[in-house]
């Protein structure tokens, strides 16, 4: 007995540091560590250590509040642009598919609600790059949500607190994003190498398919995170792996990451009942 | 002692914001990505008790983690360089033990002293920071440059800072 405490006395320094490296390293795996369906991750429990917290939630909208007004002109005329698109988009709905009226009615039908949100903070330069938004759980956000850019995809939703919520960026060494060609359908995978926030790699296309440089890659709609074709980017190079009878793409991202000032979350109404039907029919196959 | 304290916790709070409202949005590129807010545990008094000094390393590494959502990576990176403080102190000692009222600044210490000292204590945090990021040791050599990179412009900036600091007496 004597002797532990003899033992603690004299290494006190050493086991302090062990256990707050401890501590640091269980936050650290708690942030890996792979959700139930190997996407998602457990980064909601450790709240309190991310940017969803009430403290540097605070401090990064009332910075992001005082520097909004330095760049409204460009946010005005991206929304311009964007609302001119919307335009034509809808019109030329109207004028091919007769659709029933519904309230609020969207491009997507009812299964996708958009809401529109402010970055209040951001990065690109990062080995993993996330998002803080202005609005959360009183907003109606939740975790998984996908969120798009007028331009295109920008990421997942992987926490929220009441009033603020963080999104894992596609340019983030963990995502990974199911992507098909434009043209052709061909599924593939988006990943991020970590070194370019303009790039990104779609890989797992087989060598099959003839792919030039200028094609539109989009969202595959496999996913309950994403609406099928919002625009990912276009193939900027093409590498075949000739022992793998793959290519590797490399993509120009549509989405300007660092231009990024508001974004819309996109919630998938029938989120719950499709995956309560993917699951029950693997429960039915696997023999349960 | 109040006005040290004093001192010490604004050093916290200015450093602090510095680095999650300017410096994490400069990106000149991936292999620059400084970390000024280790000025405020290097700058701590060198008598400050090495166990107090593990804890304000912990506290400090989770506020910025919880600002750049990296979930104890800097915590552990802070607290490794914390723990590894009292054997590089005793390693730069000047003959004769330091001062009681010793501080590790320009003034205090000497250019050459400070330079040793910063840089040595930034390398140990980067080294664990930049790895424990990464998570692998895959792109070993990207790491290494991102580290050597980003480690000597931190301490460029540790010790413009205070330069500045010198100057205006604070």
């Amino acid at each position: 007995m004597y002797g532990i405490i003899a033992f603690f006395r004299r290494h006190y320094f050493a086991v302090l540091f062990v256990a707050l490296e401890f501590f640091c390293l269980y936050f650290i795996f708690l942030g890996r560590a792979p959700g139930k369906d190997g996407r998602e991750n457990y980064y909601q429990q450790a709240r309190f250590v991310n940017s969803a917290n009430s403290v540097a939630g605070s401090v990064y909208k009332t910075y992001s509040d005082i520097t909004s007004y330095f760049n409204l002109k460009t946010v005005n005329e991206r929304l311009a642009e964007e609302n001119m698109q919307l335009h034509n988009d809808l019109a030329s709905i109207n004028d091919t598919v007769k659709r029933p009226k519904v309230p609020h009615a969207n491009p997507y039908g009812e299964q996708f609600n958009f809401i529109a949100a402010a970055v209040i903070d951001n990065s690109t330069n990062q080995a993993s790059n996330y998002l803080t938004l202005d609005i959360g759980k009183k907003q109606g956000i939740g975790e998984g949500m996908g969120v798009i850019s007028p331009s295109g995809v920008v990421g997942v939703v992987i926490s929220v607190s009441d009033h603020y919520s963080v999104v894992m960026s596609i340019l983030h060494k963990n995502y990974q994003l199911s992507a098909m060609l434009k043209k052709g359908g061909t599924f593939g995978t988006i990943t991020w190498k970590g070194d370019d926030y303009r790039f990104a790699t779609l890989s797992q296309i087989p060598m099959s398919e003839t792919v030039l440089v200028g094609d539109s890659i989009i969202s595959s709609g496999y996913s309950t995170i994403y609406p099928k074709g919002i625009s990912i980017g276009v193939v900027e190079k093409v590498e075949p792996i000739p022992t793998q009878y793959f290519y590797t793409i490399k993509v120009r991202l549509s989405t300007n990451f660092k231009k990024l000032r508001y974004v819309y979350v996109v919630s998938d109404l029938m989120r719950q009942e499709r995956t309560e039907l993917e699951d029950n029919a693997i429960k039915a196959t696997s023999g349960k | 002692m109040i006005n040290e304290l004093g001192k010490n916790i604004a050093r916290f709070f200015v450093f602090l914001f510095i680095q999650v409202l300017i410096l994490k949005h400069i990106d000149l590129s991936r292999f620059i990505n400084p970390f000024l807010y280790v000025i405020f545990l290097l700058m701590l008094p060198i008598r400050t008790d090495k166990a107090l000094v593990l804890f304000i390393a912990f506290f400090t590494g989770l506020t910025i983690d919880m600002f750049y959502n990296t979930m104890g990576v800097n915590a552990a990176a802070c607290v490794f360089m914390a723990y590894c403080r009292p054997r590089v102190l005793r390693f730069y000692a000047p003959k004769g033990e330091y001062d009681s009222s010793a501080k590790p600044t320009i003034q205090s210490m000497g250019l050459p002293w400070v330079i040793s000292y910063v840089s040595t204590m930034v390398f140990l945090h980067h080294f664990v920071l930049f790895f424990l990021e990464a998570f692998s040791f895959s792109s070993f050599f990207t790491t290494l440059a991102i580290i050597i990179v980003s480690g000597i412009t931190t301490v460029g900036l540790i010790v413009l800072s205070q330069l500045i600091m010198q100057r205006r007496r604070i």
